[in-house]
């Protein structure tokens, strides 16, 4: 079928959404389509769906494309359908502390009006303006904050998803506890819209803190040893910090003008709480050469600059330098190792490199900047040193040409098969987001 | 073991089973296994063909890999302490008991975790790690003798959820045995986001029907610095709820935030552990806020006012751990405690939204005069998990179906108000066909489909969790296959 007709098809089905032909499919980025619909209604997504599955097409999903650089090795499908009008909130219930949303609202956005009733969604995503609420749940995003936050996972209660087949398909409800049936919320939730296109969300909310703060703190030596004791120390105490993430020189640079290791510690409660916290931290024998801290606006001014680090699928680079950005998970105090090592990285590989990881989870993110080349032969590092601690690396944004010479997630695990059967069952025909996900599902 | 008995049978496959597992680690004979017939929910029971007690992961794989092998139903089983039937051998299974795979295999303070196996005891856990200062979250009522695997499957709540999330939310790595006997290890480390499906959310729930788990890595916390619980008193059922909505308002988020009403207060304070509430009050919360102990004063200040605005008949706070752990035991012995005012009790597990707490209190005050049943309330009024008591005498003829009926009612206003059918019990063979209040045919069949890809011949724990097919799309799937 030719585009013409596939868009005259769409067109007479749709009349509400808006189809048109790319002129220039995304050749950085990739994950993009012949023609791209933005539909309005549920009815409009799940008709996209059925149609496409029926004739054999492929189709990829977006909403706002901040994480077009995210796994897949094609550069367009049949159709690219955007999430990015089917935006909105259908409920919000301010007792009961839920809220339900369509997928392609901005994260932002969301908090924006739910601070006006001091709420939020207890994460903090990466690029929050552009980066919808979809995209976070479909990619189980988590920012600096999860040691405090959690992921994504832990806060969608309840989804809608128009199935392949078009079917649509409710998992989970408005309750903030549910043990009826298998917990489906959980499979979609970082399923990388390979199972379906959620259509609904719903999330619970927490109350604003009422003070927050953010404690960052250099060390004397730098050396692994002197983190690790400072770590362990903190992390047996009974403090509540909300993130305690270090970053690493180049990346605290960037941050806070000097380039040296920074460990920074949030915290978010009552005020008398918070400083209660950070006298404690004052009093440890840390070794700290430096404690800096930043209260209430200052924090949040921080935290939102470092939101904005990394790049993102809404930006391309030109000419034979690349950006990857791999995110790391290891155990808790491991994450100093990661660190270090990437600072060799930056020698051995020639490339640039900004990294933070979680002491008290074990997740990293490690910014590469270089040439291809180099990037590679860079992730290829990373990785061994990553096996040796039994930990993964996975590339959360990598340009197409690159993702289609290294395999961004790393392998396919042992239980691989069930992962298949999954797909198989719920997309038969691979019509959604193809070989966008492990294994190339 | 047990069995007094030798091995001494013309079953092949029973001679086979203790072949794998030792000949002392089988019961066979039918006097050994009446206890097997039924869990926590004792209004159903069926005979098991036998029941194994593996000591090892290896053993379980091939225990099930025979099964498997051999079209023998088969299920696992912890303490048998689960409220909806999970554990029932409804299709004569070969019961796979976990109970000697009890070991705390590692803890690990530094990164924050533990590995046991499926069998260790919840509550042991906590006691193991306490004098480090470090606990276990999820409490679930039964957590003295309930099994951390048996909170796997079920997705285990408690008191403290409210705050600190399910076991879902503990659950860092898995090793399972896949219903055709594949060992697999999910969430190596327990390093969090392990790239593909999420595995271990899938697993966790769901009721031993996908897999059997041999070893659990879970998130250990430090304890709170400081804990503060307050008891309050209304006249009123409808001020209580008010006032758990208003302290919820007030950006708090407690521990816990439990309620109790007159006809469960009248059951505790008959039971093992009174603790002297007054018997004419209509409802008591019992809240408890723990964190930096800087804090902590500002947040019961601000709960003492929300109470007393909303009419609080007295309201106090624990002076010492002596006292909290009083409440606390009164509390969680409260489903026990209505045995001392009544010969049956059914337990009943909906959740609803917190706000439409009073019209949901409302309609199941109506349920009890309908069904001429009393109906105490003893619930996690926080997150809106409600467990309705129904009180009944099963000698009395049709009472157990009135109580039935009278429990599925309670779960039908509970989905109307936009809730749940199972906040923390699990459906079992219990809530089968209340799964059709909240959830189409459709919705169940796509459930059924993930079940066929982990348990393709069926052959665990077959029968639970979903309506038997009746009108529901696993017919048309039978005739399908059928064809």
């Amino acid at each position: 079928m030719i585009i013409s007709d596939l868009i005259s098809d769409l067109t007479s089905m749709l009349p509400d959404s808006h189809v048109e032909e790319k002129s220039s499919p995304n050749q950085f980025f990739g994950n993009d389509g012949d023609i791209i619909i933005s539909p309005k209604t549920e009815n409009d997504i799940a008709a996209v769906l059925h149609y496409a599955n029926e004739n054999n097409k492929k189709m990829n999903i977006a909403g706002n494309g901040t994480k077009r650089g995210f796994g897949g090795t094609e550069n367009k499908a049949d159709i690219l359908l955007s999430l990015s009008d089917y935006k909105g909130i259908i409920e919000h219930t301010v007792g009961d502390m839920t809220i339900t949303v369509k997928p392609g609202t901005p994260f932002q956005e969301l908090q924006d009006y739910l601070s006006t009733h001091n709420q939020k969604i207890s994460l903090d995503p990466s690029h929050p303006e552009e980066a919808t609420i979809g995209g976070v749940i479909a990619a189980n995003d988590s920012g600096p904050k999860r040691l405090g936050y959690g992921s994504a996972r832990d806060h969608v209660i309840g989804l809608r998803m128009a199935y392949p087949n078009g079917e649509i398909i409710r998992s989970g409800g408005k309750v903030v506890k549910n043990v009826a049936g298998y917990d489906m919320n959980k499979l979609f939730v970082g399923s990388m819209g390979t199972l379906g296109v959620v259509t609904e969300i719903v999330l619970k909310l927490r109350p604003l803190p009422k003070y927050e703060s953010l404690m960052l703190l250099t060390f004397e030596k730098e050396s692994k040893e002197e983190i690790r004791s400072f770590a362990v120390q903190f992390l047996d105490s009974m403090m509540e910090p909300v993130s305690m993430e270090l970053l690493n020189p180049e990346l605290a640079e960037k941050l806070t003008g000097q380039k040296v290791l920074t460990l920074a510690i949030a915290f978010e409660d009552v005020e008398s709480s918070v400083h209660y916290q950070e006298e404690f931290v004052k009093n440890m024998k840390s070794g700290a050469s430096q404690m800096t801290i930043l209260a209430q606006q200052e924090a949040k001014e921080f935290w939102k600059r470092f939101n904005y680090l990394f790049p993102n699928g809404q930006r391309e680079q030109n000419g034979l330098a690349a950006e990857a950005v791999v995110k790391v998970g290891v155990k808790n105090l491991d994450v100093i190792q990661i660190l270090k090592e990437s600072d060799w990285l930056e020698d051995a590989h020639n490339v640039s490199v900004h990294a933070h990881g979680g002491l008290g989870h074990g997740l990293c993110q490690v910014h590469l900047q270089g040439a291809q080349d180099d990037i590679i032969k860079a992730i290829d590092s990373l990785r061994k040193t990553v096996k040796q601690l039994n930990g993964y690396a996975v590339i959360k944004h990598l340009p197409l040409a690159l993702r289609q010479v290294i395999d961004v997630w790393g392998g396919k695990p042992s239980y691989f098969f069930l992962l298949e059967g999954i797909k198989t069952k719920i997309d038969p025909k691979k019509t959604l987001n193809p070989k966008r996900y492990v294994g190339g599902l | 073991m047990l069995r007094k008995k030798g091995l001494k049978t013309h079953d092949k496959h029973i001679k086979k089973l203790a072949a794998i597992v030792g000949p002392k680690e089988i019961l066979f004979h039918k006097e050994e296994l009446i206890s097997y017939e039924s869990d926590g929910f004792t209004i159903h029971s069926h005979m098991p063909k036998a029941v194994v007690f593996p000591t090892n992961t290896e053993e379980v794989a091939e225990v099930v890999k025979y099964c498997s092998d051999n079209d023998l139903p088969f299920l696992a089983r912890g303490a048998g302490t689960g409220l909806s039937g999970g554990a029932i051998p409804l299709n004569g299974e070969v019961i796979i008991s976990l109970v000697k795979m009890k070991r705390l295999l590692s803890v690990d303070l530094e990164n924050r975790r533990a590995v046991v196996e499926p069998g260790y005891v919840n509550l042991k856990l906590t006691n193991s790690i306490s004098d480090k200062g470090y606990y276990y979250a999820p409490d679930p009522s039964s957590q003295y003798c309930c099994t951390i695997g048996g909170n796997v499957a079920e997705n285990a709540g408690g008191a403290h959820c409210l705050k600190y999330g399910v076991t879902t939310n503990h659950i860092l790595g898995l090793e399972v045995v896949t219903p055709t006997g594949k060992i697999m290890e999910i969430g190596h480390d327990g390093i969090p986001d392990a790239p593909g499906y999420d595995l271990l959310g899938i697993l966790t729930g769901s009721e031993g029907t996908l897999g059997i788990v041999t070893k659990i890595t879970v998130r250990i916390l430090k304890n709170p610095e400081e804990k503060q619980t307050v008891l309050a008193y209304f006249d009123d059922v409808a001020d209580g709820s008010q006032a758990v909505s208003d302290i919820v308002s007030a950006g708090i988020v407690p521990a816990a935030l439990e309620m109790m009403d007159k006809i469960a207060i009248e059951g505790v304070e008959s039971a093992a552990f009174p603790v002297g509430h007054p018997k004419d009050i209509e409802a008591l919360l019992l809240i408890e806020v723990d964190g930096i102990s800087a804090g902590i004063n500002e947040q019961i200040n601000e709960i003492l006012d929300v109470c007393k605005k909303r009419n609080v008949r007295s309201v106090k706070v624990a002076q010492d751990d002596e006292e909290r752990a009083k409440w606390w035991a009164n509390r969680k012995t409260g489903f026990g405690a209505m045995g001392t005012i009544s010969p049956d009790y059914l337990v009943q597990d909906g959740v609803i939204p917190r706000s439409t707490l009073p019209e949901v209190l409302k309609r199941i005050g109506e349920i009890s005069k309908e069904s001429g049943l009393r109906i105490a309330n003893i619930f996690h009024a926080g997150d809106g998990n409600l467990h309705p008591l129904i009180l009944f005498d099963s000698r009395i003829p049709g009472q157990t179906d009135k109580a039935l009926e009278a429990g599925s009612a309670c779960l039908q206003a509970c989905a109307d108000a936009g809730g749940s059918i199972t906040g923390e019990h699990g459906v079992g063979i219990e809530k089968r066909e209340e799964m059709r209040f909240v959830f189409s045919d459709k919705e169940i069949e796509a459930q059924t489909d993930i079940r066929e890809v982990f348990n393709p011949h069926y052959l665990l724990n077959a029968g639970k969790l979903f309506p038997s097919p009746g009108r529901c799309a696993e017919v048309k799937k039978e005739l399908k296959a059928a064809e």
